[in-house]
C-alpha cells in the first residue's frame, strides 16, 4: 500500500540545536497513527519540518512519493495537508463561525481579487454539517466553547479536502464530553474523506483510543520498543 | 457665532472635511493596534513622533512634518526589528519609547526650544489643517479603504489566525508591517488633529467600541468608521457650539461612545 507520510533519517533542530534525531516512520493511506510524547519532545518540531515551516538538517520527507525537502511545490502540499494548529482560545476577532471555515479554501479556489464561490460557500456549509457546527453558522466565534472552537478548527482544515490531517494536540483543555464528541467527529471525517491522520498529543490514553498505531517520541528519538499496534 | 455660521469660515470647512475623512478612515487602522494587541507599539510611535517633533523644532523645520516623518520611518523598523530579534513588538516599542522620549527632551533643553512650540506638540489641533495637510489626510484615507477593500480576506485570515494565514500562503508578515506602517502615518496625522497626548481618541476608541458590538469583519469595519467620523464631527461640532478645546471634546465623545458600547449586552 502507498505511504501518505514517509520520514527517513529525519534530523531538525534551531541553528545548531538538534531537536530530532534520524527519525524512520511509515504511515500508510487511511492509517490513523499518533505521536505521544512529553512537552518538549520534539512533536510540535516535526509537523513543522512536514509542512515545511521549518528547514530540516538531514534526511528527507515524502508526501505520497514526492519529496518536499527537495521540491518547491508549497501549493500542491497544501493542498494535500490540513493542518490543524494548537489553538484553544476564541481570540479577540469578530469573525462567524461560517466565514472562519470558509477562509480555510484561502488559496485553493479563492484569493485576493478572487471572491468566493457558490462551491466555495457549499463546500464550508456541509463541513460544518459534518463537524456538527452547522446550527453555529453565524455565531461569533469568540462566543464558541473550546470543543466547538477545536471542531472549527478541523473543519477549516478540511474546507480544502486535502488527504492528510495534521492534529496538533486537539484535546487539550477539553472536557471528557467534549473530547468523545471530537473523537466521534474524527472517526466520521476519516471515512468520509479518506483521510490519513497524524495526531501529535502528550495524552497517551487518548491516543490509544482514538488511533490505529502509537509513536512514543523521547529526547527527539522514537523508543521502538513502547511502539503500541492497537 | 451660530453653528451655520461657522460654516461659512474656511478654517472651519476645513477642520469639517479633515474630520470626516480622518474619522471615517484612520480610526480603521485601530482594529490593527487592538487585534495585535500593539498598545505598547503605538504609545512608542507617539513617542518616537515627539523626538521627531522635537528634532523639527530644533533645526527651525516644520515640527509636524519632521514628527510624521520619524513615525513613518519608526513603523517601518518595529516590524522588521521584532521578526528578526524574535523580540515581542512591545519590548521594541518600550525600548525606543524610553530611548526617544530621553533624546527629545535632551534636544529641547539644548536648542533653548520655547516652552509653548514643545506644548503644541502635545495637543494639536484640528483648525490649524492646511489646504496640504487634507490632501495628506485623504491621500492616507484612500489608501487605507483600498488597503481593507484589496485584501479584505486575506486581512480578515491575518487578523483571525495568523499562523494558519502563514500556512496557507498569505504573505503575513508582509502585510502586517504594511498596516503597521499605515498606522504609523495616521499616528503622525492624529498628532496634528488632536495632538499627541490624545492620539488614541482618533485611533484607538472608535475600534474599541465596535469590537464590542460588531458579529463579523464586515460590520466591524462599518461601525468603526461611522464611529471614528461621529467621534471627529461630532467632536469638533461641539467643541465649536460650547466652546471647548477641539483635542479634548473629540476625545472625550469618543470616550462617551466606547463607555456606551461597553453598557450594550453582548449576546
Amino acid at each position: 500500500m502507498e505511504n501518505a507520510i514517509e520520514l527517513r533519517d529525519l534530523t531538525m533542530g534551531y541553528g545548531n540545536h538538534t531537536i530530532l534525531r534520524n527519525l524512520y516512520l511509515n504511515i500508510k493511506v487511511g492509517e490513523f497513527v499518533s505521536i505521544f510524547g512529553e512537552n518538549g519532545a520534539g512533536k510540535t518540531t516535526l509537523f513543522k519540518g512536514i509542512l515545511q515551516l521549518l528547514p530540516i538538517m538531514k534526511g528527507n520527507i515524502k508526501i505520497f512519493n514526492v519529496d518536499v525537502t527537495k521540491s518547491n511545490e508549497k501549493t500542491w502540499l497544501r493542498s494535500q495537508i490540513g493542518y490543524v494548529p494548537q489553538r484553544h482560545n476564541q481570540g479577540n476577532f469578530p469573525i462567524t463561525v461560517f466565514e472562519a471555515t470558509l477562509l480555510g479554501r484561502w488559496g485553493s479556489s479563492f484569493s485576493y481579487f478572487k471572491k468566493p464561490s457558490a462551491e466555495d460557500k457549499e463546500v464550508a456549509k456541509d463541513i460544518l454539517q459534518l463537524v456538527d457546527l452547522s446550527h453555529l453558522s453565524h455565531q461569533d466565534c469568540r462566543r464558541l466553547s473550546g470543543g466547538q472552537i477545536q471542531r472549527l478548527n478541523i473543519a477549516r482544515a478540511l474546507a480544502r479536502h486535502p488527504r492528510i490531517l495534521l492534529l496538533d494536540e486537539p484535546n487539550t483543555h477539553l472536557d471528557i464530553e467534549s473530547q468523545q464528541k471530537l473523537d466521534n467527529i474524527l472517526h466520521s471525517i476519516r471515512k468520509e474523506y479518506h483521510l490519513s491522520i497524524l495526531m501529535i498529543s502528550h495524552d497517551q490514553l487518548h491516543t490509544r483510543r482514538v488511533s490505529d498505531r502509537v509513536v512514543h517520541l523521547r529526547n527527539g528519538t522514537f523508543q521502538k520498543d513502547l511502539e503500541l499496534v492497537i | 457665532m451660530t453653528l451655520l455660521e461657522f460654516f461659512k469660515v474656511p478654517i472651519f470647512q476645513r477642520a469639517l472635511i479633515g474630520a470626516i475623512i480622518a474619522g471615517g478612515t484612520i480610526s480603521l487602522l485601530g482594529i490593527v493596534i487592538v487585534v495585535f494587541n500593539m498598545t505598547t507599539l503605538r504609545f512608542a510611535l507617539m513617542h518616537f513622533g515627539l523626538l521627531g517633533g522635537a528634532i523639527g523644532l530644533s533645526l527651525g523645520a516644520n515640527p509636524l512634518t519632521a514628527a510624521i516623518t520619524a513615525i513613518a520611518i519608526g513603523s517601518l523598523l518595529f516590524g522588521p526589528l521584532s521578526d528578526k530579534f524574535k523580540l515581542d513588538t512591545g519590548i521594541i516599542g518600550g525600548f525606543f519609547m524610553t530611548g526617544s522620549i530621553a533624546v527629545a527632551f535632551l534636544l529641547f533643553y539644548k536648542a533653548g526650544v520655547p516652552a509653548l512650540d514643545v506644548f503644541s506638540l502635545f495637543t494639536g489641533s484640528i483648525l490649524t489643517l492646511t489646504n496640504s495637510d487634507i490632501v495628506f489626510v485623504a491621500v492616507l484615507g484612500l489608501i487605507i479603504l483600498t488597503t481593507y477593500f484589496t485584501f479584505f480576506r486575506e486581512i480578515q485570515l491575518i487578523f483571525y489566525d495568523a499562523e494558519q494565514a502563514e500556512w496557507l500562503g498569505v504573505p503575513a508578515q508582509k502585510i502586517r508591517n504594511g498596516l503597521l506602517f499605515l498606522t504609523g502615518l495616521a499616528i503622525g496625522v492624529a498628532m496634528k488633529i488632536v495632538g499627541a497626548l490624545l492620539i488614541d481618541a482618533l485611533i484607538l476608541l472608535s475600534a474599541m467600541a465596535a469590537m464590542r458590538i460588531a458579529k463579523n469583519f464586515k460590520q466591524l469595519l462599518v461601525i468603526t468608521s461611522l464611529l471614528g467620523m461621529l467621534t471627529t464631527t461630532g467632536g469638533l461640532l461641539l467643541s465649536m457650539v460650547m466652546d471647548l478645546p477641539t483635542g479634548a471634546t473629540i476625545t472625550l465623545t469618543g470616550v462617551t461612545f466606547l463607555l456606551i458600547s461597553i453598557m450594550i449586552p453582548t449576546k
